[in-house]
């Protein structure tokens, strides 16, 4: 009776050893391949890279790797600037574990065309009216060769900036005033 | 501060410790990064020499990702690259991906690794050398062609009235 007994009880034993184990191995490879990704568990699955995002850093950047660009775009949710930023402050990406499967096929995307700017108001303004020159012009004939040594210059405060830029701009139209001025005057003496 | 405007910002910097040579330029308002006003001397030697030219540059919002628009204010400027409403047309400014006429190198296009400074020089050597394979303004490219004294005369009238002469 015994010896008979002994195989009946272990077929159900051996599938319920291999239907454990089962378990086991795939919690176990699972728990490996995430611990690689730390922070993204869960995100990563459900995530999918934008291939049309991809090609535009790969367009961009043709040094790189599209895994790698794949691997970055996936961590940080698709963000485009931010890798670039990535990339253009010299991190540099980081090389995905081989346990990543990346989308494969990139459908060729072109980038959208920019539409010419339409013609808004033909201005057919000179540079002294835009930039209200004509006092300053007026204001300059008595002292003719105005000191103008500023050529470059930064502040802290915003105000003094754009003040600082203003001049900057309104002493080269100016100055490239006074200069062809003085060329006609020269032209005509001869 | 957004990568775009942070971007911006430091262009400006740089741009105004350690301008180009005939180069000005910075937003009209720091309220509003993404729309500059620059100032553009002529280059030495050609019919805009002594010339003083202003341009609006427009930024998109995932700038450095995609390029500026640049348009010349003030009247426009008469070249065969820059279109009858003064927006310019080279290929600094068009992105990478944007080829309509198979002729521009990728890198000869926009990347982020460009630069408002770069766009101002790549146009400065423009308006020196003006590029006949891609004509904007079909009208001053002919005259350019075929008329090459007339079209002298015609920028240097338009360089002494942009300065109010």
């Amino acid at each position: 009776m015994l010896p008979e007994d002994e195989p009946s009880l272990n077929i159900p034993s051996l599938l319920t050893l291999a239907v454990v184990s089962f378990f086991v191995i795939r919690w176990f490879f699972k728990r490996d391949g995430d611990s690689t990704v730390p922070g993204s568990r869960g995100r990563a699955r459900g995530n999918v890279v934008d291939p049309a995002h991809v090609e535009q850093i790969a367009q961009m950047f043709p040094q790189l790797s599209t895994r790698d660009i794949m691997w970055d775009l996936q961590r940080n949710g698709g963000n485009v600037a931010a890798t670039t930023e990535r990339i253009l402050t010299g991190r540099g990406l980081d090389t995905p574990p081989p346990s990543f499967q990346p989308l494969v096929a990139i459908p060729p995307t072109g980038v959208p065309a920019q539409p010419v700017s339409s013609a808004s108001k033909s201005d057919g303004q000179d540079l002294i009216t835009r930039y209200n020159l004509a006092t300053k012009i007026a204001e300059e004939r008595g002292e003719e060769a105005a000191a103008r040594s500023s050529s470059g210059g930064w502040s802290q405060n915003k105000e003094e900036r754009q003040r600082i830029l203003q001049k900057r701009r309104d002493d080269m139209i100016l100055a490239a005033r006074r200069r062809m001025m003085m060329q006609k005057a020269q032209d005509t003496a001869q | 501060m957004s990568i775009s405007t942070n971007r911006l910002f430091r262009e400006y910097k740089t741009l105004s410790t350690n301008p180009p040579d005939g180069i000005q330029a910075g937003p009209v308002n720091e309220d509003d990064m993404y729309l500059w006003e620059a100032l553009i001397e002529g280059p030495i030697g050609t019919p805009y020499e002594g010339g003083v030219f202003a341009a609006e540059l427009k930024f998109p919002k995932d700038y450095p990702l995609s390029p500026p628009t640049m348009r010349f204010v003030g009247g426009g400027v008469w070249h065969p690259n820059v279109y009858p409403n003064g927006t310019v047309c080279i290929s600094i400014l068009h992105p990478p991906g944007d080829d309509p006429n198979h002729y521009e190198h990728a890198s000869e296009r926009w990347s982020p690794i460009q630069s408002v400074e770069k766009i101002l020089i790549s146009v400065m050597s423009m308006l020196a050398e003006p590029n006949d394979e891609s004509p904007a303004n079909v009208e001053a490219a002919k005259m350019w062609r075929e008329r090459r004294s007339e079209y002298e005369r015609k920028v240097r009238g338009e360089v002494r009235k942009g300065l109010g002469l």
